[in-house]
């Protein structure tokens, strides 16, 4: 019953576009977009170069990208702090505590995603892509462009796969953003917070957002696979 | 009454291609002609598809000596030569966009504009017979038309060499004998075609000039 009460309490919380809520829907969505552009072109560049690069060392190279996607936020988080705390090597920048120290977390947790979904999806697409490219008169450079073309939604499904490790991520946000209300406190860590003091109503209307969220990014992912299906 | 001498089209002066010890082929003199097609048989494994992808610049040989276009090269095939020289897979990879996109890709890296691409990618259509399919997705085409729009594809950039790999494989009748029909068009038109295949009705075509690949050695 209770539950069913504090439910209520959360929709209305929604409904009626509290601004605390909504406040912290922003900041989230903020910070997770902008994490997001920064990684993406440095992370794809990355993918491809290591599917499609021969150099010494490229398989640890691979190894180690894909040891990052099984790395605790959290101790991301605890590094950025090491590194952005006032007696870190970048402490004289002030960024701890900041939506900036948030987004430099993001980006870094997002970019593994990101790289090894372009890495297996340039791997996984046949030779025979690029080959057909260079021998209608395409250049090494849009040869590669035309594979990554070719590849779209797959690296498509990493960039919505990093945007929802970012968004969902508490870890790394709590310790380098501080969950200042209205200027750090995104969607997770007010989760986290809301729930330790008993205030159920904000942590479920937020996870309501959350689930939303998700449920846009995977509508929009499979509207657009299935236009460049029927193309 | 003398006929005028063909000059050739392409020259193999010396080709040969090895795996570790294992020597695959090595072709010595053997000139190609404008206007004619010549058939490449032999056995699975024979060299036939590296031949062809060593002639289209795909592939590196062990020793390579060509002549093209009155142009001899020796070691690396030159990039500048692909704009003549066309290689067809022999299961296409046709992009994932329309069919007139997939046939104006080459124009468009050869720089040309939509509004020029258009025409010559329509006319290239009308001439495999694709007009009809023009709005199917290219996923969605039988293994014919997909060689069909592979062949268009070549075309419209007017190479002077097209070589084909088993173009008619798995095909049925009705499909195989519209690609040998595309192929005799394209040869009329003066080009030099090579076709990689085992098809009785590709090999006893009139005119048509066998290249037998066996135990490494290139038989006429």
């Amino acid at each position: 019953m209770e539950l069913w009460a504090t439910t209520q309490e959360a929709l209305r919380l929604l409904v009626t576009g509290d601004a605390t809520l909504w406040g912290t829907v922003w900041i989230s969505l903020k910070v997770s977009l902008i994490a997001l552009l920064i990684a993406t072109p440095v992370a794809v560049a990355t993918g491809f170069a290591l599917a499609s690069i021969a150099f010494p060392g490229r398989r640890a190279a691979v190894v180690v990208l894909q040891s990052f996607l099984s790395f605790p936020t959290v101790v991301v988080g605890l590094v950025l702090y090491v590194l952005l705390a006032r007696s870190g090597p970048f402490g004289d920048m002030g960024l701890l505590y900041t939506q900036t120290a948030m987004i430099i977390g993001q980006a870094i947790i997002a970019f593994p995603v990101l790289a090894a979904f372009t890495l297996a999806s340039v791997q996984g697409a046949d030779r025979i892509v690029r080959e057909t490219a260079v021998s209608l008169g395409a250049t090494r450079t849009r040869a590669a462009m035309t594979t990554l073309f070719e590849v779209r939604f797959a690296v498509m499904a990493g960039l919505f796969n990093g945007f929802g490790r970012v968004i969902s991520e508490v870890g790394c946000a709590m310790m380098v953003g501080g969950n200042i209300a209205g200027l750090t406190r995104n969607i997770p860590t007010a989760i986290s917070l809301e729930t330790a003091k008993g205030e159920f109503a904000q942590g479920i209307a937020l996870g309501i957002v959350l689930i939303v969220l998700a449920l846009i990014i995977n509508g929009v992912f499979h509207l657009l696979q299935g236009e460049g299906d029927l193309k | 009454m003398t006929t005028k001498p063909v000059t050739p089209m392409l020259t193999i002066t010396r080709l040969s291609k090895a795996f570790g010890d294992r020597v695959l082929f090595d072709i010595n003199n053997l000139a190609l002609n404008p206007g004619t097609l010549y058939v490449l048989t032999g056995d699975n494994g024979s060299g036939k598809t590296t031949l062809q992808r060593i002639l289209a610049g795909l592939e590196t040989a062990n020793d390579l000596q060509l002549t093209f276009a009155g142009e001899s090269i020796e070691g690396a095939f030159p990039a500048r030569w692909r704009r003549d020289i066309i290689h067809v897979h022999q299961h296409p990879y046709l992009f994932h966009s329309s069919i007139a996109d997939n046939i104006a890709y080459g124009l468009k890296m050869r720089g040309l504009a939509a509004a020029e691409r258009q025409p010559l990618a329509a006319a290239a259509m009308q001439w495999a017979g694709l007009d009809a399919r023009a709005g199917v997705p290219p996923k969605r085409l039988s293994g014919g038309e997909r060689q069909k729009v592979a062949l268009a594809r070549a075309k419209v950039l007017e190479p002077k060499v097209l070589l084909v790999d088993e173009p008619t494989a798995n095909l049925d009748r009705h499909a195989r004998l519209q690609i040998v029909e595309l192929l005799q068009k394209t040869v009329a038109a003066q080009r030099t075609v090579v076709v990689a295949c085992h098809d009785r009705e590709i090999i006893d075509l009139p005119g048509a000039v066998r290249l037998n690949l066996e135990g490494g050695q290139l038989t006429m």
